[in-house]
């Protein structure tokens, strides 16, 4: 049974200039990113998977093309629209600097949901605190914690509003091969155990080896996909893609 | 280095501007002072060389009591010597001349010339060529009911040759035939005043005495030199009439010499406060360059990797500085041009109208413009160079710049040494110390303060921020700690409002302590139903007659004048009430120590108690006096009365004038109606008599008080307005702390972007930020500014102020003020936050 979709790209491409200097960073792009499912996306370093994320998470603008996240139309909407529509849709994981240092690791966690002024689902926070194992932390501002455990209290914050789709950039790009196990175990568990729908961009084979799904992209064009993939049939892919 | 320097300071043009905008606005003031120094000062050079251009000789008397401020009340001419002086060979013409209080009254019944405006003169106009005056229109005034009006005065009032003309003198208020309209030199009206002219007997009688006048202006024949002619005509004055000569050049150079006087404390009044808007400047160009240091760690620390010395990163640094200080200071000068007008405007409005003809702009101005802006503006940066100079090659590469803060310990121990010298200080003035160790000790209690600040700035922003985290929720608890998150710079924005909302409050409670002083006294002292008074700055006043002509009401039962004189008293001289002690019972009371305020003769003084303490006097102590017209005497202390800054510390007797040819006249007039009588039926009588002939303002007791005590707000309203330039300052230190914070967080920004904050979230968040430190700054300078003026109405308690009472009003005025002040200052700091591009503030590299 084919789950349904938590995001759909629909023939989007991105042109940045024009002319001679014109750069498709997508051209033409169409996918769709199963609910309940971690899918990785890769691709060598400007092959438009950031792009992609981005155009997908509504943070920027596509030239031509669709995005829907959630059962939302992303074009046309206004900017609080689409602001309302991080809050409560979407989740984000970036590759460092994901917090408020000014804020402990709790209000970090509960970030998008007090901007949006509620107050969320108490035993489903209490449920994706436990997860992370950080209860001990929350009064922890983020100077006071490890690069690991930063990024799983971004992890949690990307969970707290049970969004439709989490997008992460490079979670673990700047952690050690142990700690970046440890988050990319937290997130597996996040969509095994709890449901949720991440999509990851990355370029690490083993970080990609996670995911159900990996989708390969090129120049700004889908070059392929796998499913269960395992580091070494990814690396094998990846020398394959780069002849 | 220097070229590198210099690229790389003309490379960051928005960091360029920010520091430069802080130098302009705080040199702007201080050019802008100067140069309406110079423009007054030579205005009124020019017209004085103008004035005396033909007189070759003055004749004066020698008689005088000299009063504060370079003034001096002179004793008139018997206008019989000058028969003699018209008879000294080498003499070619000799006119009498009268410089006295006259008002002009408007056909509409009100007086030309402000209150509290330039002066309004009487004087003589002659046809002789020395005289002062061109007739343009008509002809010379001649007999007791012809006048001459200054051409501005008779514009102003819509005169024309054949009109009726009021004018009030010592002598009464007349009606007289306008056949004249002159120039003074080649202007309309020297200097806004305005002048009534008559011929020179009536001039005399209506003015000042019958046969006396104030000087004679003489012209030479050609023969002799200014200093012969001069000796020719004192040898020839009778030494009885204690006259003087000078020569033409002597009077023009003593005049300008008072005139410069006055003017210095005015401009030295207007020095001091673009001095504290430039400290103020100070603070901001100083943070400016602390944070911009800050964030070229990264900078700073590769330029130290790749060979620089700690030297040439400190020297890159004060090389832009001195870059910011050149251009900041060069606009700076420029902008203060437009500053001038901007104080002759600011006086103009609080009733202080100065004549500035033109613009005088002096090389010095712009000298010291760009010494002290250049000056101030390196010794700003010193600090933060010196910083950046010990920054370490491999400095860790943070995304905001987190300036480290020093030990607190240290800080509070210094700050307290300090703070007790302060103290110390302003113990020992209370002590009779001079005004200058108060004044230091004012400035150490201010530094004091100022040093504690990064180490209070966290606490106070929490506590000021937390009933706004609980209204507002995520966007107000992230105001809260961006305010508080780097104590040394929140500290260094808010201190420029800390100073001036301390200055402020503190003028502000030494002004309502006054007002209340003044309706205390003014209420326990005067009890009549109504008061008629003048408000013209000590020049002439109400004539002596008008009181009688009152009390001679039907409706009246009692009237009484009050007046002062200058004379000379204990070496020096001084202001002294005078009074009329026959009627002032049950209208003025003195509160009497000992003695009897109605029993006070025509050769006795009361004294204030406290002088008599200080000085040792008891009643019967005989004091020898000079009066104006050189006439010595000796009075004898028969009371003693409550001090209270506004009776003074003298009373004497009018009567002790009778035989003087001094002038005399009444500041105000107290009335007490008889028992029955309609007080608007007496109102409108005494107001025929009096204002209606623009003699004074009428006002019933409770009008007099509010009248009397808001004659306060004037004062304060100049150095509120003064310090006004210092707020602006404050609020660009906000403005430009805000964008380079703002800029410095883009990271966090967009990504608080990203995870679901909305553009309207953005900016409240900033503009909370804003106003939060605003409030430190507005908070602590009014708990400082409260204490301070505490402190220094305890200090001066003796000067007349006695009970400290607290400014809510203002104090409430400038919280709301600190409020608007936050979001003002937010709005293009809060725009740039709103418009961070998402995408690339959130980009790893």
């Amino acid at each position: 049974m084919t789950n349904p979709s938590a995001a759909v790209a629909t023939t989007v491409s991105k042109i940045y200039g024009s002319g001679d200097s014109e750069v498709r960073a997508l051209d033409d792009v169409s996918v769709q990113f199963e609910k309940g499912k971690f899918t990785a996306i890769m691709g060598p370093s400007g092959s438009g998977k950031s792009t992609l994320m981005h155009c997908m998470a509504g943070l920027d603008a596509l030239t031509s093309g669709n995005v829907s996240v959630g059962g939302t139309e992303l074009a046309g909407l206004s900017d609080k629209a689409l602001t309302g529509l991080r809050r409560e849709q979407i989740g984000f994981i970036f590759q460092a600097f994901n917090l408020i240092p000014t804020l402990d690791a709790e209000e970090n966690i509960l970030l998008p949901l007090s901007l949006g002024g509620q107050k969320g689902d108490a035993a489903w926070i209490d449920q994706v605190i436990d997860t992370i194992g950080l209860r001990d932390r929350l009064d922890h501002r983020p100077s006071e914690l490890s690069g690991g455990q930063q990024q799983r209290v971004a992890v949690a914050r990307a969970l707290a509003s049970k969004p439709a789709i989490i997008f992460a950039d490079e979670p673990t790009g700047n952690l050690d091969s142990k700690t970046g196990g440890e988050v990319l175990s937290f997130m597996r568990r996040a969509v095994t155990d709890l449901g949720q729908t991440i999509v990851m961009v990355t370029h690490d084979a083993v970080a990609a080896s996670y995911a159900d799904r990996i989708v390969f992209l090129k120049d700004g064009k889908i070059a392929g996909e796998m499913t269960e993939p395992t580091p070494d049939r990814v690396l094998d892919y990846l020398k394959h893609l780069g002849e | 280095m220097f070229r590198l320097s210099l690229k790389m300071t003309l490379a960051r043009k928005g960091r360029l501007i920010l520091t430069s905008l802080a130098i302009i606005l705080g040199t702007s003031f201080l050019s802008g002072t100067y140069i309406f120094s110079d423009t007054l000062n030579k205005t009124f050079e020019r017209l004085f060389s103008d004035v005396f251009r033909d007189v070759d000789a003055y004749v004066r008397s020698s008689s005088f009591v000299e009063v504060d401020f370079g003034g001096e009340q002179r004793s008139s001419t018997p206008i019989e010597a000058l028969e003699t002086v018209l008879a000294v060979p080498g003499v070619k013409d000799a006119v009498g001349d009268i410089q006295g209080f006259a008002r002009i009254i408007g056909k509409d019944g009100t007086p030309l010339g402000a209150d509290n405006g330039p002066p309004t003169f009487g004087g003589i106009a002659a046809s002789n060529i020395v005289g002062l005056w061109n007739i343009e229109e008509g002809r010379l005034a001649v007999g007791p009911t012809e006048v001459v009006l200054d051409k501005a005065s008779a514009e102003n009032g819509d005169f024309v040759l054949g009109d009726k003309v009021r004018v009030n003198a010592q002598s009464g208020s007349r009606e007289f035939t306008l056949v004249g309209i002159a120039n003074y030199g080649d202007v309309s009206s020297p200097g806004g005043a305005t002048f009534a002219l008559f011929d020179q007997p009536t001039a005399s009688e209506f003015l000042l005495k019958p046969g006396l006048v104030d000087a004679f202006l003489i012209q030479g024949d050609g023969s002799l030199s200014d200093e012969e002619l001069a000796n020719a005509v004192d040898k020839a004055l009778d030494p009885a009439d204690k006259l003087e000569t000078l020569t033409g050049a002597e009077i023009t150079e003593e005049t300008q010499g008072q005139i410069q006087t006055v003017l210095n404390f005015l401009t030295t009044f207007l020095k001091v406060f673009s001095y504290i808007a430039l400290g103020i400047g100070c603070f901001v160009i100083y943070n400016v360059f602390s944070i911009t240091a800050a964030q070229r760690l990264r900078e700073n620390a590769l330029m130290r990797a790749i060979g620089a010395s700690k030297r040439q990163v400190a020297t890159a640094l004060l090389v832009e500085a001195t870059i910011v200080g050149v251009l900041g200071s060069l606009m700076g000068f420029v902008a203060g041009i437009g500053i001038s007008r901007g104080l002759s405007a600011l006086l103009k409005a609080f009733g202080a109208e100065l004549p500035t003809k033109g613009l005088t702009i002096q090389t010095s101005a712009f000298v010291t413009t760009m010494i002290v802006g250049v000056l101030v503006t390196i010794f700003s940066a010193v600090f933060p160079a010196l910083r950046a100079g010990r920054v370490l090659p491999l400095a860790a590469l943070r995304d905001t710049a987190l300036e480290t803060i020093g030990s607190n310990v240290k800080r509070f121990v210094i700050a307290f040494i300090i703070l007790a010298l302060g103290i110390v200080a302003i113990m020992a003035a209370a002590n009779d110390a001079p005004l200058g160790v108060l004044g230091l000790g004012v400035l150490f209690v201010f530094t004091a303060v100022l040093i504690m600040g990064p180490g209070i700035s966290r606490p106070v922003a929490l506590t000021l921020g937390q009933p706004i985290r609980k209204i507002r929720g995520v966007t107000g608890g992230m105001a809260r700690q961006n305010a508080a998150r780097n104590p040394k710079r929140t500290a260094r924005t808010a201190a420029p409002v800390l100073i001036g909302v301390a200055l402020v409050t503190a003028f502000a409670s030494f002004a309502s302590s006054f007002k209340s002083e003044i309706r205390d006294t003014i209420g326990s002292q005067f009890k009549g139903d109504f008061a008629i008074s003048v408000s013209n700055n000590g020049f002439g006043g109400l004539p002596i007659t008008l009181v009688d002509e009152i009390g001679a009401l039907p409706e009246v039962a009692q009237a009484t004048g009050l007046g002062f004189a200058t004379i000379t008293l204990d070496g020096k001289g001084r202001f002294v009430q005078v009074i009329n002690p026959k009627t002032t019972a049950g209208l003025i009371d003195l509160e009497m120590v000992s003695g009897s305020q109605s029993a006070l003769s025509a050769n006795g003084i009361l004294v204030s108690d406290t002088r008599a303490i200080a000085k040792d006097w008891s009643i019967g102590t005989p004091l020898d006096i000079v009066l104006v017209d050189g006439t010595t005497k000796t009075v004898t202390i028969e009371g003693t009365f409550v001090a209270s800054g506004f009776t003074g510390s003298y009373v004497i007797n009018r009567d002790l004038f009778a035989d003087t040819t001094n002038t005399l006249f009444d500041n105000s007039i107290y009335v007490t109606l008889k028992p029955g009588v309609s007080a608007d039926v007496a109102r409108a009588k005494i107001e025929a008599l009096s204002s209606e002939k623009g003699l004074g303002k009428v006002e019933s007791r409770a009008e007099f008080i509010d009248a009397q005590s808001s004659q306060i707000d004037q004062f304060f309203g100049i150095i509120y307005g003064l310090l006004f330039l210092s707020i602006i300052i404050a609020i660009v230190g906000i403005v430009i702390t805000l964008l380079l914070s703002v800029f410095e967080r883009r990271r966090e920004i967009g990504l608080l972007r990203a995870v679901g904050m909305t553009r309207g979230q953005a900016w409240e968040s900033v503009t909370w930020e804003s106003v939060i430190t605003s409030f430190i700054g507005a908070v602590t300078g009014i708990v400082l500014g409260i204490v301070m003026g505490a402190v220094l109405i305890t200090v001066l308690s003796t000067n007349g102020i006695s009970t400290f009472r607290l400014p809510v009003g203002t104090t409430i005025f400038i919280l709301i003020m600190a409020f608007i002040v936050g979001v003002i200052a937010a709005v293009y700091p809060a725009w740039r936050a709103t418009r961070t591009d998402i995408i690339s503030a959130i980009a790893t590299n």
